[in-house]
């Protein structure tokens, strides 16, 4: 290994026929990935400020027709969406903190092949992942600990998932040389210290990725402020999102005997439709780029050399 | 650090836990409150619809608290009722009052006993508007009294709707372009549809473009309005709130039309007209936006023939309403002397169960009963479903009152009475002496109903409808006939698409047949007409 | 050759296997371990572990006034009941063809994925790609399935011209019965291949690029570094993640499906959550569900035991 590392810098690079026949199909696939991806997104963009019934009978695809800002508008003009925003943010905010807080550690302790108890607990665990008391007593249970109709009940219960714990496990477990711990212990390292110095920076890449996987869950999270929330101030903003959003669909239950709700709001239905994905995820968005550089190659050997 | 990432968790756990037990005031309506300048604080949930303004912007709602001597903190559902009831109710905490239409089901009461307040030696003592409601309209006492005799819920009364929510359209400008008559049978229809299909109808120079026949995506849960289902009236058969599950009533026998020979032969016909490509291809996938957004067509070139809906403008749009009229039901053959009838709806559509329940535990029961009574005084009640008097609502000044115009241009009748009231979501007693006259929306479902009204008027309501929505059933026989009807309606509403579209009721029909009956719709029928012979006996 | 992945040391345990660890001497030795995951106990046990007595709901009656546990014993009646309904071998069926298809076809995606972005030379086209893929992730399934009815639709779809332009024509792939599942399964493959494949690329970046340099000097071709050192790095990974799928067999999303159903592909499409919906949501079934959920759930925990037996049997990569 050692050795390698002496020979990396005299590699020159050349590349063969083969390898640009390769890099040609690598990029033709990813070309074509990227088109069918892009261009469903691009049609809610423009699907969001074009004319629903144009958009419902396929006369939009590729420019925006009969552009109008009303779906926006009507989403904009509820004024809980800005109190939606605001609790979501910190709901997400402190809720992955907690997350991550109480499953990094133990998703190390359950890697730690020493730790005799590690084999019991991670079955205990899985077993919360199929079998669960179901909405009534979980309802009952926030309600004896008194966490109905607080910000508590977004962030607590259920701050460890299991799944998400299993992945960090794993990856302790198959990335982490095992060497280093025993090089630390052998300094009278302690656990505490190792998990913090060592673990923690080499483990960038999957902190990013769970704490992605949980913040997203927060972000995303409509059913927690459905069951356990009565206050409007403290709803977070997918709630907000989803009223509006059936405000508008409302047709689809026949006018009769829903009121005669037709042809005003029938127009931009599908605008606010598209408009409320854009307003909820631009947000979230703009996270993913910070995390993306700790995917990069290679990232995880230099930040030890470093 | 990673001591400290340690401890620091341990804390912010129990610091949570703590805090939470400290915030134990739920607001619900435990203790008895009243606010500084003495009204009664209650609490209150109510599933009004999406569209509906805050309340607090709701003047005739601000009145009726006042009069009350109340002080209501509500909680406004618009979505996901029902997965939030149940959690709400099995946790046992509900709000001193629920509203909304039957928010809490005949079924509810039975499952969750205790919970909620019978209300007749209240209304007896404190709701003078409810007594007079029971007095005048019967029925709706009727639809409030559970199998044991206790009002946990009270009804709505709204006088003003149609007996049917469907009305047939056919664009009379392409008649006319094409030199044709409306038809008055399904023989005559299939040929103006055939012409619709093979002509240039709208006269665009596009011979294509025409949708013949169009109507409201079935679903899977069962018929709803604006589908061919009425059409079954052309053989007799009289369909009562749209009979979604295919029960009817028929000279005083439950049956039931998914195993019924008039059926086999409505699907015979659709096919026949699908196979000619005269309906819609995508009738069964689109959903209902796009049902509602074809029919638009573009510009004053209009999409579709023939086809159903609750109102002309809500059906094609303002720009071609004026293209279309409303046709009276077809007979099936020219030859055909089966009576005509229609989807009877007028039950439904007027009448409401369970429209306002009292929590057991509430320490405020006698304000609560006076606000409900508030609400069922004929003035507030007019507004419940209209709006605020004034910006709704015209006083006269003579005792009458009219509906006024959308205060938002751009709004249509219907989306305005929404967007400001309870409108239909509410309780209410709309009296037959009020004197109201109604917006334009509601007067021209009134003339588009007339070509259907002979059919109507010859509905025997004594023998031929199913007063579904008067009957209450016991919660064994709702659930059994819940099990059977959701496998029923899995299998009849599947082959009703495949028949459709492609073809072999014919052939399928007899084991078919058994298929159905093994679901258990035979039980369901027997259930209904027990408890149907029930009803009929005591009215 | 290329050298072996140098984290795949066995375990060293000497330092533990000196003396026969007591209980108490784990104990004092493992202290801090089980200071760390404390918290996690905590919450597991009581969010999880303290409401399972619900499960119990599957064999009683709901009654209200008892609470929970206090409604009449019924034992295996509500499974009965459900083994015997008319729909209960289309149900399985139909469950069971979801939810493997989309396990089967779903599972290598975003391997397949990431291994792709990973080769892409270009750096921007990389970034680009990366960034764009995981994006369907955040499209609501309501949102979702009105998507997939416009671009579908045979009349007006983009893609439902596409389709009838390539001579494939005349299928109404929204309501066909031969169609639903393709259809159901690539649109999940399209909405979370992307998501799905965030972990892989993440564990792809663990890999020392010595080791790329390595095998660069041995002349190995982009093919056998993709082959004996990407694919190994993720082994771990798809153990452990293919075994966690392993218990969802029996389980396929509600709302998605829900959603998509019409009275064409109702054949295909119903399945046990959506017609536990369905019944559900008339009466008060309680019970009922509860003992569809828990047979649902059984099913699964079986296969993924199974799996998991597997796994550790063939590797050194397990659940526990």
């Amino acid at each position: 290994m050692q050795l390698v590392q002496k020979k990396q810098k005299e590699v020159t690079h050349k590349r063969s026929l083969g390898e640009w026949v390769f890099d040609g199909a690598v990029f033709a696939i990813c070309l074509l990935i990227f088109l069918s991806i892009v261009y469903p997104l691009y049609f809610v963009v423009i699907a969001s400020i074009s004319n629903s019934t144009l958009v419902s009978t396929g006369q939009v695809t590729i420019f925006p027709k009969d552009i109008s800002f009303f779906g926006y508008s009507e989403i904009f003009k509820d004024q809980r969406i800005w109190t939606g925003y605001g609790n979501t943010i910190l709901y997400t905010v402190l809720g992955t903190a907690v997350n991550l807080l109480f499953t990094l550690p133990a998703a190390y302790v359950l890697s730690r092949q020493e730790f005799r108890a590690r084999r019991f607990i991670m079955f205990a665990f899985v077993v919360t992942l199929f079998f669960g008391g179901g909405l009534i007593p979980t309802y009952l249970l926030m309600k004896d600990l008194h966490m109905l109709n607080t910000m508590w009940v977004f962030i607590l219960p259920f701050s460890v998932n299991v799944y998400n714990l299993i992945i960090a496990r794993s990856f302790f477990e198959s990335s982490i040389p095992k060497e280093l711990y025993e090089a630390a212990a052998m300094d009278g390292c302690s656990h505490f210290r190792y998990f913090g110095s060592v673990v923690l920076p080499l483990s960038k890449a999957i902190v990013s990725v769970i704490g992605l996987y949980y913040l997203v869950a927060h972000w995303n999270d409509f059913f927690t402020g459905l069951i356990y929330i009565r206050s409007n101030d403290l709803q977070p903003l997918q709630i907000v999102l989803r009223d509006i959003l059936l405000s508008n669909q409302v047709f689809s239950q026949g006018a009769g005997s829903g009121g005669a709700a037709g042809g005003y709001a029938q127009q931009y239905a599908d605008q606010v439709k598209y408009g409320v994905i854009i307003v909820s995820t631009l947000p979230i968005l703009l996270v993913y780029p910070f995390l993306q550089k700790y995917f990069d190659k290679g990232v995880m050997i230099g930040s030890v050399k470093g | 650090m990673g001591k400290r990432l340690a401890i620091l968790a341990i804390l912010t756990l129990g610091a949570g836990l703590l805090s939470g037990c400290g915030g134990s005031e739920e607001g619900s309506g435990e203790s008895a409150q009243t606010t500084p300048d003495g009204k009664v604080k209650l609490t209150a949930i109510m599933t009004k619809h999406p569209l509906t303004q805050e309340f607090s912007k709701m003047k005739w709602l601000q009145e009726a608290e006042e009069r009350a001597g109340v002080e209501i903190e509500w909680q406004e559902v618009s979505a996901d009722w029902g997965q939030k009831k149940g959690a709400l109710l099995a946790g046992g905490d509900i709000p001193d009052l629920i509203i909304g239409p039957n928010a809490i089901t005949d079924a509810d009461y039975a499952q969750f006993p205790g919970l909620f307040e019978d209300l007749t030696p209240l209304i007896e003592s404190g709701a003078p508007n409810v007594q007079t409601m029971f007095g005048e309209k019967p029925e709706t006492k009727a639809i409030s009294t559970q199998l044991d005799g206790k009002i946990y819920g009270l009804p709505k009364y709204q006088r003003f709707w149609p007996e049917t929510t469907t009305r047939q359209f056919i664009n009379k400008q392409w008649l006319d372009n094409l030199g044709l008559k409306a038809p008055t049978n399904w023989d005559e229809l299939y040929e103006v549809l055939v012409a619709f299909k093979e002509k240039d109808a709208n006269g665009n120079g596009d011979a294509n473009d025409e949708i013949p026949m169009d109507f409201a995506p079935s679903g899977t849960g069962g018929f709803g309005p604006f589908m061919p289902t009425v059409l079954l009236g052309s053989q007799g058969i009289t369909l009562t709130d749209n009979a979604g599950q295919g029960y009817f009533v028929e000279d005083g026998q439950v049956k039931n039309f998914f195993t019924d020979e008039r059926y086999k032969d409505l699907v015979a016909f659709l096919h026949k007209c699908y196979a000619a490509g005269l309906i819609n291809t995508e009738v069964f996938t689109q959903d209902y936006t796009k049902y509602q957004s074809v029919a638009r067509g573009s510009g004053d070139t209009a999409a579709v023939g023939f086809t159903w809906g609750w109102e002309v403008t809500d059906r094609v749009g303002n720009t071609l309403a004026p293209q279309y009229e409303s046709l009276a039901p077809l007979k099936e053959n020219a030859a055909s002397s089966d009576p005509l009838s229609w989807t009877y709806d007028y039950n439904s559509l007027n009448y409401g169960v369970n429209m306002v329940s009292l929590a057991s535990t509430s320490k405020n029961k006698e304000a609560a009963v006076k606000f409900i009574n508030e609400l069922y005084d004929p003035k507030v009640s007019m507004q419940v479903l209209f709006g605020s008097l004034g910006t709704n609502i015209k006083d006269n000044g003579d005792g009458t009152y009219a509906v006024l115009p959308p205060g938002d241009k751009a709004m249509d009748p219907g989306t305005w009475k929404w967007t400001t009231t309870w409108a239909d979501n509410g309780p209410m007693y709309i009296a037959d002496s009020l004197k109201l006259e109604l917006g334009t929306d509601m007067q021209s479902v009134g003339a588009q109903t007339e070509p259907l009204k002979a059919a109507l008027d010859g509905i025997d309501k004594e023998k031929d409808v199913l007063p579904s929505i008067f009957i209450k059933y016991s919660v064994e026989d709702n659930n059994t006939m819940t099990l059977n009807n959701t496998s029923m309606l899995s299998l009849t509403l599947s082959k009703w698409a495949e028949w459709i579209t492609k073809g072999g009721v014919e052939e399928q029909w007899d084991g078919y047949v058994d298929s159905v009956k093994k679901t258990g719709i035979d039980q369901n029928i027997e259930i209904i007409q027990k408890y149907y012979d029930d009803y009929m006996s005591k009215n | 050759m290329v050298p072996k992945n140098p984290y795949e040391h066995p375990v060293n345990l000497r330092a533990y296997k000196r003396k026969k660890p007591t209980v108490l001497n784990t104990f004092r030795r493992d202290y801090q371990l089980w200071i760390m995951i404390f918290p996690a106990i905590v919450v597991i046990f009581i969010f999880n572990y303290i409401p399972m007595y619900g499960i119990q709901l599957a064999f009683r009656d709901y009654n209200f006034a008892k609470g929970l546990t206090g409604g009449e014993w019924r034992g295996l009646f509500y499974f009965n009941q459900f083994f015997e309904s008319y729909q209960f071998a289309d149900l399985m069926k139909n469950t069971i063809v979801i939810s493997l298809s989309t396990v089967v076809l779903s599972f290598p995606a975003p391997i397949i994925l990431a291994l792709l972005i990973n080769q892409l030379r270009w750096k921007r086209a990389k970034k680009a790609l990366q960034t764009t893929v995981y994006l369907p992730h955040f499209i609501s399934i309501v949102v979702m399935v009105g998507l997939l009815n416009v671009l579908l639709s045979p009349n007006s779809g983009v893609i439902g011209h596409l389709l009838q332009s390539m001579g494939l024509g005349d299928v109404n792939l929204l309501g066909s019965t031969s169609t639903f599942v393709p259809v159901y399964v690539l649109s999940e493959i399209w909405q979370h291949c992307g998501w799905n494949s965030i972990i892989y690329l993440a564990a792809l970046s663990t890999v020392d690029p010595q080791l790329y340099d390595a095998s660069k000097i041995d002349g190995a071709s982009r093919w056998q570094t993709i082959r004996n050192i990407e694919i190994p790095a993720l082994i771990p990974t798809i153990i452990i993640l293919f075994v966690l799928s392993m218990g969802s067999v029996l389980s396929t999303g509600f709302e998605k499906i829900f959603l998509m159903q019409n009275s064409l592909n109702l054949p295909v499409s119903e399945v046990i959550s959506t017609y536990v919906y369905k019944i559900g949501i008339v009466s008060n079934q309680f019970s009922y569900s509860a003992a569809i959920g828990l047979f649902n759930t059984l099913i699964n925990f079986f296969f993924l035991y199974t799996m998991n037996l597997v796994a550790r049997k063939t590797s050194e990569t397990s659940l526990w």
